[in-house]
């Protein structure tokens, strides 16, 4: 047990350091101009002040540690408190001036302490003092209590001492300001004439005296007599039936506002409202009269209301009161009040005898379920509260409320099923209240078309399912539409609110909604606020939102929104101020790099920011999107001028290679060692067959081209390489083909008459066919003669059947036939080598 | 009975309130019914005790509580859990005090207040499951701070 307490010394003093340290952190991190006012040293071991607290505290908790005693000058350490809490502080003494210095304090707490010597100036200089909790402080008597000085004193708490009268000492007269009085748990047993003297005339007007749980045993008769006070409370005091019968009629002459009556839950002594229990009420005048945790009423309530005829309010709380009987007929009460009642029907025809009934109330009745009697003739009713019961009704509400002409405020939300039809017979009605109760039949018929002043109406939850856009006709007036938790056909809110035009609060949150149609905001230019969160809104299709002209917050959180788009932003409301787009499926890349930044540029006009997170990419899962890293979709300006480098470099070299395809080629054939004129006796590149007439083109442009070009072709020309003297079929068999590796016909409509040409080229063929090579090139040098083609039977089929070049006099042709040429011409060769 | 009771109050209440561990309690000990109570409020232990065990079988009981508040309890709400192997299989929630309406006599105590409460529980069952099992009964005020906290042990056979 040592061991544990040693340690417990230990662990206190650390954390009461840490306290201390974290505290002023905290105060610090708040405001670094203004020092800590608020130290909670709270069961710390503690036998005094601790020194670490600063002059300025003003609120300081003292509570469960052992100061034992007070002596003078206690806490001149702190003087400028406010609030001082001693609970349990194992006082047993506090000294005259104890309380010195501490002329700010307001509130001093002395819960829970041995109090067995109180100095007779214990309180002086309490100058502020406005509240004094003495609640368990073996405090006998009031005149024990020296604090008649105290002329700030507004609540003075003696609540569970031994207090056992209450005759008030003369010094009350000097607490004028006294407004809370509490005695409960006392032992008070009997209160005399003359008690309460100093409160006569209106001295106890604003005054509350709490009598509660005290075995009062009789009120003498005359002891409340002259007496005014706001409230009093004398709950659980009474043993049995008749000494509360007794004891109330000892009230007699005490007008007060508010009288409480009845028990706690725990503690049900009273065995029976027998009749005539409240007679005593009768001598008695009260405004609002509370009755409250009464379990029995055996014998009928005949006469509750009785002696109620001028009070104005009634509030009946936790009774077990099933039915409502007799009613006066003078009644004059205004408000009705049953909470957590027995009742299984609402009693409309009884309470209908109020006739000068304004409000009434019947709220959490868990047995109340059935709604059949109506109201008759409550000309004055305004306000119809049953909500939070069970009730389950159909053809709601013009039998049950046709007798309620002036009703302006009905709810009935929290209730079991309630069945609307034959629309609602409330001219006057304000507000309407049906959330969280099923409703029946709403949604497809218009059931308000009377109720042009309604501003307030409320479906959340109602199990609702709009199908008709007819459903909110005839609401000229309202104001404020709550329908979150229904839904709507087709998932589109359509043209439902058309005839809203007075709306300037819309929730149609958790319902359900994937389209907005282009018109369905389209009347509802004075909206304000528009709450459509918890949709399945995969886009803000901006231009159903133009109407909006008016709308100043605007709640889109916890929908499928990827991206708010460019134009959509520019279109939201310029009277926005709050713009809630937390929970949505935002998509952080930069192809959003538009919303991205718009979003961290409007910090100020969007709500719950922290909660705006990205969904993807995968590694911003979860991050916020104001935190994006917008320098990220930008490149830098090296990695731009390198990579168009590159390009250019990489272009440049495939142009270089294209320009000099051939060149290359050709250094590449005689580096890999090949010799071909040598090696294989050929002495021309091609031999050219061509027409006489066609000598200018050979010249001017084959010879020159090729010859003359890079790789330099070496041609066998007639007109040039033929060996004088010699036969001409001679020199073509010789010189020409066995000499060449090509054979070039340039076939032209010259080239079909000439009969040399002809010869060649049949030559040629057969020498191609005997070489076993593909030896010919074809080249078309002009728009060949069709019937001159046709009587060349087989030229015409050799063309047909193999490819050949097109001369064509345009640059683009010219270079891609020199280089078709070209690559025939050297290709074949190597064709050949193979 | 009352005797043991009242024993049980006086060790409990004067137990130092320096400990994080709490002893367990017996309120009951019968044949084939035990229940066992052990506070998980770190910051104290309170009293306990049950008029007749087999009571409980019975739709209501009396019982006796008592402990110093640490906490105002001007709203109190009471959490009950049901746990079986280790997992809550039933859940219970009630308010027991609100502002405006106090039902008992102890709602609207502020902290260092003593409560001692003795009357009727009604379980709102009619028998005690089979079996061990683990209550655990949390009371907590309207600023969601702890008020009273327990595990209670129950060995149905």
């Amino acid at each position: 047990m040592f061991g544990r307490e040693a340690l417990s010394f230990s662990t206190c003093f650390v954390q009461s350091l840490a306290t201390l340290f974290l505290s002023q952190l905290m105060a610090s991190s708040l405001n670094p101009c203004t020092t800590n006012i608020t130290y909670r040293c709270m069961e710390l071991n503690l036998s005094g002040v601790p020194d670490e607290i600063p002059p300025s505290t003003q609120n300081l908790d003292l509570s469960f540690n052992p100061l034992e005693s007070l002596t003078s000058n206690y806490f001149s350490a702190v003087p400028a408190l406010r609030f001082l809490d001693l609970t349990r502080c194992h006082i047993q003494t506090i000294e005259d001036y104890a309380f010195e210095d501490l002329p700010n304090l307001l509130t001093l707490i002395l819960t829970a302490n041995p109090l067995w010597h109180l100095g007779p100036k214990a309180f002086y200089s309490l100058t502020s003092l406005q509240k004094l909790v003495a609640v368990e402080d073996n405090i006998s008597s009031l005149a024990d209590l020296p604090i008649g000085h105290l002329h700030t004193l507004q609540e003075l708490n003696v609540a569970t001492n031994n207090v056992d009268s209450l005759k008030l000492p003369k010094y009350f007269s000097n607490l004028t300001f006294l407004r809370f009085l509490s005695l409960q748990s006392n032992k008070i047993s009997s209160i005399s004439i003359g008690d309460l003297d100093v409160l006569q005339g209106e001295k106890g007007l604003n005054l509350t005296l709490v009598l509660s749980s005290n075995d009062i045993k009789y009120i003498q008769p005359g002891s409340f007599e002259g007496i005014h006070l706001h409230e009093l409370s004398l709950r659980a005091c009474f043993e049995n039936t008749n000494v509360m019968k007794a004891c109330i009629q000892g009230l007699a002459g005490l007008q007060v506002h508010r009288l409480v009556l009845g028990e706690f839950r725990n503690i049900q002594r009273v065995e029976d409202f027998s009749n005539g229990l409240l007679d005593g009420l009768c001598l008695v005048q009260l405004q609002e009269f509370v009755f409250i945790c009464f379990k029995r009423f055996n014998n009928g309530t005949d006469t509750l209301f009785d002696c109620l005829g001028n009070t104005s309010t009634v509030r009946l709380v936790d009774l077990y009161l099933d039915q409502v009987s007799a009613v006066p007929t003078a009644s004059r009460i205004h408000q009705l009040e049953c909470k957590t009642c027995k009742f299984s029907e609402v009693p409309a025809l009884k309470l209908s005898s109020f006739k000068e009934l304004r409000l009434l109330r019947i709220t959490k009745s868990k047995y109340l379920t059935g709604f059949q009697q109506k109201f008759v003739d409550l000309d004055n009713l305004e306000v119809l509260d049953l909500s939070e019961n069970r009730l389950s009704f159909i053809k709601c509400c013009s039998f049950h409320l046709g007798g309620t002409p002036k009703l302006k405020h009905l709810n009935l939300s929290f209730n079991s099923i309630i069945s609307v039809s034959g629309g609602l017979p409330l001219h006057e009605l304000v507000s309407l209240d049906f959330q969280h109760s099923k409703l029946d039949n709403l949604g497809t018929v218009p059931v308000f078309v009377s109720l042009g002043k309604l501003i307030y109406l409320d479906i959340s939850y109602t199990n609702t399912h709009v199908e008709s856009q007819y459903v909110f006709c005839g609401l000229a007036s309202l104001q404020v539409l709550k329908m979150a938790g229904n839904s709507f056909k087709d998932n589109n809110l359509g043209d439902s609110f058309k005839n809203l035009t007075q709306l300037l609060t819309l929730d149609v949150s958790s319902c359900k909604v994937i389209q907005v149609s282009l018109s369905t905001f389209s009347s509802l230019g004075k909206l304000q606020t528009l709450n459509i969160s918890h949709n399945k809104l995969l886009t803000f299709d901006h231009p159903a939102y133009k109407p909006l002209q008016a709308l100043t917050v605007l709640d889109f959180s916890s929908n499928q929104l990827t991206v708010l788009t460019e134009n959509a932003q520019e279109s939201l409301p310029s009277s926005l101020v709050h713009l809630d787009l937390s929970y949505n499926l935002f998509i952080c890349s930069c192809n959003h790099l538009s919303f991205l930044k718009w979003a961290q540029e409007h910090g100020e006009l969007l709500r719950s920011t922290e909660l705006m997170v990205c969904i993807s990419p995968e590694h911003l899962k979860n991050a916020s999107v104001l935190n994006f890293d917008l320098s990220s979709c930008q490149l830098s300006a090296v990695l731009v001028a390198v990579y168009v480098g590159t390009a250019l470099a990489g272009a440049v070299f495939l142009f270089l290679i294209y320009k000099y395809y051939f060149n290359l080629y050709y250094g590449l054939v005689l580096l890999s060692g090949c010799r071909r004129y040598a090696d294989r006796g050929d002495t021309y590149d091609a031999f050219v067959i061509h027409s006489s007439k066609d000598i200018e083109w050979v010249r001017k442009e084959l010879v020159e081209t090729l010859e003359r070009g890079v790789p330099p072709f070496h041609l066998c020309l007639h007109y040039r390489d033929f060996t004088p003297g010699v036969p001409i079929a001679s020199n073509i068999i010789h010189e020409g083909f066995l000499s060449s590796r090509k054979v070039i016909a340039v076939i032209s409509n010259h080239f079909m008459e000439s009969k040399w040409c002809s010869f060649e080229f049949e030559i040629a063929q057969s020498w191609q066919f005997m070489e076993g090579r593909a030896g010919i090139i074809l080249i078309v040098l002009e728009e060949v003669d069709k019937v001159l083609l046709r009587r060349k039977l087989g030229l015409s089929r050799y063309l047909k059947r193999n490819t050949y070049l097109e001369w064509k006099d345009r640059e683009i042709s010219r270079h891609l036939f020199w280089r078709q040429l070209r690559t025939a011409l050297l290709d074949a060769g190597k064709w050949s080598r193979e | 009975m009352k005797m043991l009771n009242a024993a049980i109050l006086i060790l409990v209440l004067f137990y130092p309130s320096l400990s994080t561990e709490w002893p367990t309690h017996t309120v009951c000990k019968e044949n084939n019914l035990e229940i066992y109570y052990k506070s998980c409020d770190p910051v104290q232990d309170f009293a306990l005790s049950i008029d007749g065990c087999s009571n409980i079988l019975t739709n209501t009981f009396n019982i006796r509580a008592a402990m110093v508040l640490r906490q105002n309890i001007k709203e109190l709400s009471m959490d009950i859990n049901l746990i079986i192997n280790g997992k809550s299989i039933l859940a219970y929630s009630q308010k027991l005090c609100e502002p405006n309406s106090r039902r008992f006599i102890f709602c609207g105590k502020k902290k260092g207040e003593h409560i001692y409460y003795e009357g009727p529980v009604t379980l709102g069952i009619h028998e005690i499951p089979q079996g061990e099992y683990t209550v655990s009964v949390r009371l907590y005020n309207g600023d969601h701070l702890t008020v009273a906290c327990a595990d209670f042990t129950i060995k149905n056979k």
